[in-house]
C-alpha cells in the first residue's frame, strides 16, 4: 500500500492541536487583569501569524507561475488564498470577540485590525476574480498578477492607517515591540498554537491544491468531451 | 514615447467619437456631489452658521474624505468603461499584434485615463466647494498637487485592474471590490491632505504624507508597466 505523507501531517496536526487546547483550558494560568477572556489570544495570534505566511505564499506562488508558466505554483497561491481568507476571517472575529469586553466594542478603528480587515477584502477580491474567470489560463495569470498587486500594497496600507489615526509617524511606526514579556507558560501556548495552526495550514494547502487539480482535470476532460468547444 | 503618445491619442479619438468615459464620470461624479452635499446639515458651510463657526470647521474637516471616496467611486466607473470599450471591440486584440511593448500601451492608457479624471475632477471639485459652501479659491495650487499626485496612482491602479476585470464574467463588481482596498492608502492620505489645507490653509504636519503617495506612484506605475503583459496577453 502507498503512504501518504498527508496522513502522518493529519496525526501530527491533530496531536498538536490537542496539546495546544489542553495548554490552553487547563495549564496555562489565567492572565491577571483581562481575565479568562486572555485565552482567545492563543487562537487569535496565530490565526493572524498563518493569515500574514499564507498570503506571502500568495505573493510567491504567483511570481513563480508568471516566471515559469507552471500550473503547479497557480495552485498553490490559488489554494493559499482560500486558506488565508479562512485564517483571516477567524483572526478578525476572534479579535472582536476579545474586544467586546477588554475595549468594550466589537470593533474599533486601530491600525491593525484595519489592515487585517483591507488584507481580508484584498483577498476576497482575488478569490472572487477567480471564481468568475471566463478563461482558466488567462483568469490565472491574471490572479498571479492581483496576487502580487495586493500584496504590494501591504506596507503602504500598514503606514496609511497608522498615521491615519493622527499619531506622529516616527513614534509609532519604528516602535519596538515593548510590552511586557509574557511569562514562560504562555509564552510556550502560544508557541505551541502557531506550530499547530501552522501545520494545520500546511495540510489545508495540501489538500486544496490536489483539489484544485482534480478540479482542473475534470474540466479539462469535460471540455474534451464537449463537440463544440469554442 | 511615441507610442506611448500614440495609443493615449488612439484613446482620446475614440473617446471624443463615442463619449463613453469622460461624460459618464462627469455626470456621474456631479451627482454623487448633490447626493452628499444635500446630506450635510444645513448652514455647514462657510456662510455665518447659526452658532458661531461650529459647522464650518466639521465641514472642512469631512469635506476631504467627501470629495475622495466620490472620486474612487467616478474612477471605478470610469476606468471600467474604458476597458471594456477596448475589449468589446477586439481592439486589444489589434493593440497586442501591434509593434507596441506592453510597458508603452499600459502608459499611454494610463495616460488617457489620466486625462478622463483630471477632466472629472476640474468639474467635481469646484462644485463640491460650490455646493458645500467652502471658499478654496486661494488655496487651489494646493488642491492640484493633490489632485495630481493621487491621480497617478488612481490610473495605475485603474489602468492594470480595469483589463484584468475583463477577463471576469463580473466585470464592474470585481473591478470595485480589487480597487477599494488596494487604493485605501492612496484615498487616505488625499482625503488627510485634503482636510488639512482646507483647515489650516498649508500642509504643515501632514507632508508625510505626499511621500506615502509618491511611493505608492512609483511602486505601482512599475508593478503595472511590468505586469501589464500578463493581463492582456491572449
Amino acid at each position: 500500500m502507498k503512504k501518504d505523507p498527508l496522513a502522518l501531517g493529519v496525526i501530527f496536526v491533530a496531536a498538536a492541536l490537542s496539546a495546544g487546547l489542553f495548554a490552553i483550558f487547563f495549564w496555562v494560568p489565567t492572565e491577571e487583569f483581562q481575565g479568562v477572556v486572555q485565552r482567545i489570544f492563543y487562537v487569535h495570534a496565530p490565526s493572524a501569524w498563518v493569515a500574514y505566511l499564507a498570503f506571502a505564499v500568495v505573493l510567491v506562488g504567483s511570481l513563480a507561475y508568471l516566471r515559469t508558466s507552471d500550473k503547479r505554483w497557480d495552485l498553490v497561491a490559488h489554494a493559499s488564498a482560500e486558506v488565508g481568507v479562512m485564517f483571516t476571517g477567524l483572526a478578525l472575529v476572534t479579535g472582536m470577540l476579545w474586544g467586546r469586553p477588554i475595549w468594550g466594542a466589537f470593533w474599533v478603528w486601530d491600525p491593525r485590525l484595519t489592515l487585517t480587515l483591507v488584507l481580508f477584502v484584498i483577498y476576497v477580491g482575488y478569490l472572487a476574480f477567480r471564481s468568475t474567470a471566463t478563461d482558466p489560463d488567462r483568469g490565472a495569470r491574471v490572479a498571479a498578477v492581483i496576487g502580487i498587486t495586493g500584496f504590494a500594497a501591504v506596507p503602504l496600507i500598514h503606514f496609511s492607517v497608522d498615521w491615519w489615526r493622527g499619531q506622529h509617524p516616527g513614534r509609532t511606526v519604528f516602535r519596538p515591540e515593548d510590552g511586557p514579556a509574557l511569562p514562560e507558560q504562555m509564552l510556550i501556548t502560544v508557541a505551541v498554537m502557531a506550530l499547530a495552526f501552522t501545520a494545520l495550514y500546511a495540510m489545508l494547502l495540501v489538500m486544496r491544491v490536489r483539489l484544485l487539480r482534480l478540479e482542473d482535470d475534470v474540466d479539462r476532460l469535460e471540455a474534451a468531451l464537449t463537440p463544440d468547444v469554442a | 514615447m511615441s507610442k506611448v503618445l500614440a495609443v493615449a491619442l488612439k484613446d482620446l479619438r475614440s473617446e471624443a467619437r463615442s463619449k463613453q468615459v469622460a461624460p459618464v464620470m462627469v455626470a456621474f461624479s456631479l451627482s454623487l456631489v448633490f447626493l452628499l452635499t444635500f446630506a450635510l446639515p444645513p448652514g455647514s458651510g462657510d456662510a455665518p452658521p447659526p452658532e458661531p463657526q461650529a459647522g464650518a470647521v466639521a465641514v472642512r474637516e469631512v469635506i476631504g474624505p467627501l470629495v475622495w471616496t466620490s472620486l474612487l467611486l467616478a474612477a471605478v466607473i470610469g476606468f471600467g468603461r474604458s476597458a471594456s470599450a477596448e475589449h468589446e471591440g477586439g481592439m486589444i486584440e489589434a493593440l497586442i499584434l501591434s509593434p507596441v511593448d506592453p510597458a508603452a500601451l499600459f502608459a499611454g492608457k494610463a495616460l488617457a485615463n489620466f486625462l478622463f479624471l483630471t477632466l472629472t475632477e476640474m468639474a467635481m471639485i469646484p462644485a463640491f466647494a460650490l455646493f458645500a459652501g467652502v471658499g478654496i479659491t486661494p488655496l487651489w495650487p494646493g488642491i492640484l498637487a493633490v489632485a495630481l499626485a493621487a491621480n497617478l496612482g488612481l490610473v495605475a491602479i485603474g489602468t492594470l485592474f480595469g483589463a484584468a476585470a475583463q477577463h471576469s464574467s463580473a466585470r464592474s463588481l470585481i473591478l470595485a471590490l480589487l480597487m477599494f482596498p488596494v487604493l485605501l492608502p492612496l484615498i487616505l492620505a488625499a482625503a488627510k491632505l485634503t482636510s488639512t489645507l482646507l483647515l489650516q490653509g498649508s500642509f504643515v504636519g501632514a507632508t508625510h504624507w505626499f511621500i506615502l503617495m509618491a511611493v505608492f506612484d512609483l511602486v505601482f506605475t512599475v508593478i503595472g508597466a511590468v505586469t501589464f503583459e500578463f493581463v492582456i496577453q491572449e
